[in-house]
């Protein structure tokens, strides 16, 4: 069963590659084999269907340029529609004031935390210096799993588990880092049903003035992406993505449909546990695994 | 009689709003044609009963693939003590807080657990779940960081049996079904405790991934019950029927919040009316 899509859509692909002109038949067929897959990556199932439309519009009525054979010339469409939806805006995370001012924010379990670490490290192998600040007064041990996750990283941390007061902690915490390059308030997580920690997250959004808050997103959710990121971003403004858990079997179709309705541009990738398993975003592979191709 | 075209509309609709509750692409389309096949040829009054006739077969299929016989917990710790339970599933699904709902849930029945800490990888892993441990008042067995989680758990279940403890509770850690290291050690554990109770914990978000999840961890370790957890997301929980239909076990609770008390038995009707509503 793993897979199968990967399989029947380069099937479909295969039909195409021998045509010289355009056949209707075939062109809908290989639509209705990109609109399964992108719906078994878990894209919303509205938007695939939007997508799926202007492919098959584009793929029927553009005429091929010269010497691009109407497989090549479909496969071009559809990465085309793809990376717009992906967004125009950079895929860069750029540090261009001092202390950059970074906020995670996300669903119970994304990946924050984790994610927190490994972004601490690439900034500090960039040679940036980093604090990070423990805002969560909800899960147990959050603050250790920071420190340890961290450890021998050269990554300041500040919390107290003390304190059950998010905001004290947070402004705790920035007046504490106020030398370094970069700092990163990590947050518990939170759904759009928790009205009182939506709240939460709208005054810690105040105190810190982030420059840039991220939205994590498990690469594993599936039709809630959507709604989750549009309840996330009326409570701040989400200035970029990361996915996690790509190193498992989900494509990640979530949060693209999460990145077309809030028009935040993804990031960074999560590729595992290890601290090192972070990868800078690369729009193109994001698609490929997302078709299946 | 209902003709392959009269349903066709419905039951398209009918997968949509599968799709849209995050059932896999792959059970909504088996759901649907196994409804077709049961739909077609049958005999109707009018024609404007075919889309409520429909709905009724649907919500029935689904009840059906969540309907299978329950675990009663309580009565299997009667028949055997200490009743050993570990919990799997990939990362960050709610596994250790889970485990400290269904301790609380033991303990209401006048029922003693311990719990054993053997995810010894995740930063904070064993200071996690200890607090639980220590708020609940529960014995917890843990080693260090990066100890074998086998040894862990046996070692908990030694415990138990030395002091006629009754259910002990096995935290692993999280992890991708695609892993194959990953999912061998977790295998280990099995092998080494024996455990009577396997339960995956699945987060009600999940998308289509939920289908691998389930098959994978089945294949692995063989999956006796299922927890879907998040349930108070607001998610359909498709994965339900997904995971239901994938591995046909039964689904024994939902986690509907962060509290010790936020747990609920799964009731198939409370699937249908997500679905439907
Ligand atoms: N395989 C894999 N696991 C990941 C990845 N990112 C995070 N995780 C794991 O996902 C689980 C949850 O990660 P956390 O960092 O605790 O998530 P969180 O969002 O901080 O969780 P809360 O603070 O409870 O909301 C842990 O087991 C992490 O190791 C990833 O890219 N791949
Ligand atoms: N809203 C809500 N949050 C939950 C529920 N169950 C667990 N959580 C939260 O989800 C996050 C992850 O829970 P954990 O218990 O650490 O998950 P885990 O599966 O043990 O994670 P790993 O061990 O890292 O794989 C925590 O913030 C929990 O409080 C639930 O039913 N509802
Ligand atoms: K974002
Ligand atoms: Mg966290
Ligand atoms: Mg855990």
């Amino acid at each position: 069963m793993l897979g199968n899509l990967g399989r029947s859509l380069s099937k479909t692909m295969k039909k195409l590659a021998g045509m010289t002109i355009v056949d209707e038949e075939v062109v809908r067929e290989v639509i209705k084999d990109i609109q399964r897959a992108l719906i078994q990556s878990d894209v919303n199932i509205k938007l695939v269907f939007n997508l799926s439309k202007s492919i098959e519009e584009r793929a029927l009525n553009e005429e091929p340029p010269k010497g691009i054979t109407p497989k090549e010339h479909i496969i071009s469409i559809v990465y085309d529609e793809m990376v717009k939806l992906l967004g125009e805006k950079s895929h860069e995370l750029v540090i261009d004031d001092k202390p950059y001012r970074i906020l995670f924010l996300g669903l119970q379990g994304s990946g924050k935390t984790t994610t927190i670490g490994k972004l601490a490290r690439y900034l500090r192998k960039k040679g940036f210096t980093v604090g990070v600040v423990c805002t969560d007064t909800w899960r147990p041990a959050a603050l250790e799993q920071l420190k340890q996750y961290t450890e021998g990283q050269d990554v300041s941390i500040y919390g107290d588990p003390q304190n059950r007061d998010a905001l004290d902690l947070a402004e705790k915490g920035l007046a504490r880092f106020q030398k370094k390059d970069v700092i990163i308030f990590d947050t518990a997580g939170r759904h759009k049903e928790e009205k009182d920690l939506l709240r939460e997250m709208e005054e810690l959004s105040a105190i810190v003035e982030p420059h840039e808050a991220i939205l994590v997103i498990d690469g594993t959710i599936g039709q809630q992406a959507r709604e989750q990121a549009l309840a996330f971003r009326k409570a701040t403004d989400i200035g970029s993505i990361i996915v996690t858990k790509l190193d498992g079997s989900a494509k990640g179709g979530g949060a693209l449909s999460a990145v077309a309705e809030i028009g935040a541009p993804i990031k960074f990738i999560g590729t595992g546990e290890r601290i090192d398993d972070l990868e800078v975003f690369d729009p193109e592979r994001f698609i490929s695994r997302l078709l299946g191709m | 009689r209902i003709t392959e075209k009269d349903v066709d509309d419905v039951l398209w609709d009918l997968e949509m709003a599968l799709l849209e509750s995050d059932v896999a692409l792959e059970v909504a389309e088996k759901i649907t044609t196994e409804l077709k096949e049961e739909l077609v040829g049958r005999k109707v009054k009018r024609s404007t009963e075919i889309s409520e006739y429909t709905m009724e077969a649907l919500k029935k299929a689904v009840k059906d693939v969540l309907s299978v016989d329950g675990v009663d917990l309580p009565q299997l710790v009667e028949k055997k003590k200490p009743l050993v339970i570990m919990f799997v599933g990939i990362n960050g699904t709610g596994k250790t807080t889970t485990i400290a709902k269904v301790a609380r849930y033991f303990m209401k029945k006048g029922l003693e657990p311990v719990i054993a800490a053997a995810d010894t990888f995740r930063a904070g892993a064993i200071e996690q779940i200890g607090q639980h441990a220590d708020k609940l008042g529960v014995k917890l067995i843990s080693h260090r960081k990066g100890a074998d989680p086998a040894a862990v758990a046996f070692d908990a279940v030694s415990h138990a049996k030395a002091q006629g403890k009754d259910v002990v509770l096995i935290d692993t850690a999280g992890r991708m079904q695609t892993n194959v290291n990953l999912m061998d050690e977790m295998a280990k554990i099995k092998r080494v405790v024996r455990p009577d109770l396997i339960v995956f914990v699945g987060d009600a978000l999940t998308g289509n991934d939920a289908i691998e999840q389930a098959a994978r961890f089945d294949e692995a370790v063989g999956i006796d019950a299922v927890i879907l957890t998040k349930a108070d997301a607001d998610a359909r929980g498709g994965a339900a029927l997904s995971i239901g239909y994938m591995i046909k076990r039964p689904i024994i609770f939902m986690g509907i919040g962060q509290g010790y008390d936020d747990i609920m038995e799964f009731k198939p009707e409370w699937m249908v009316e997500q679905l439907f509503a």
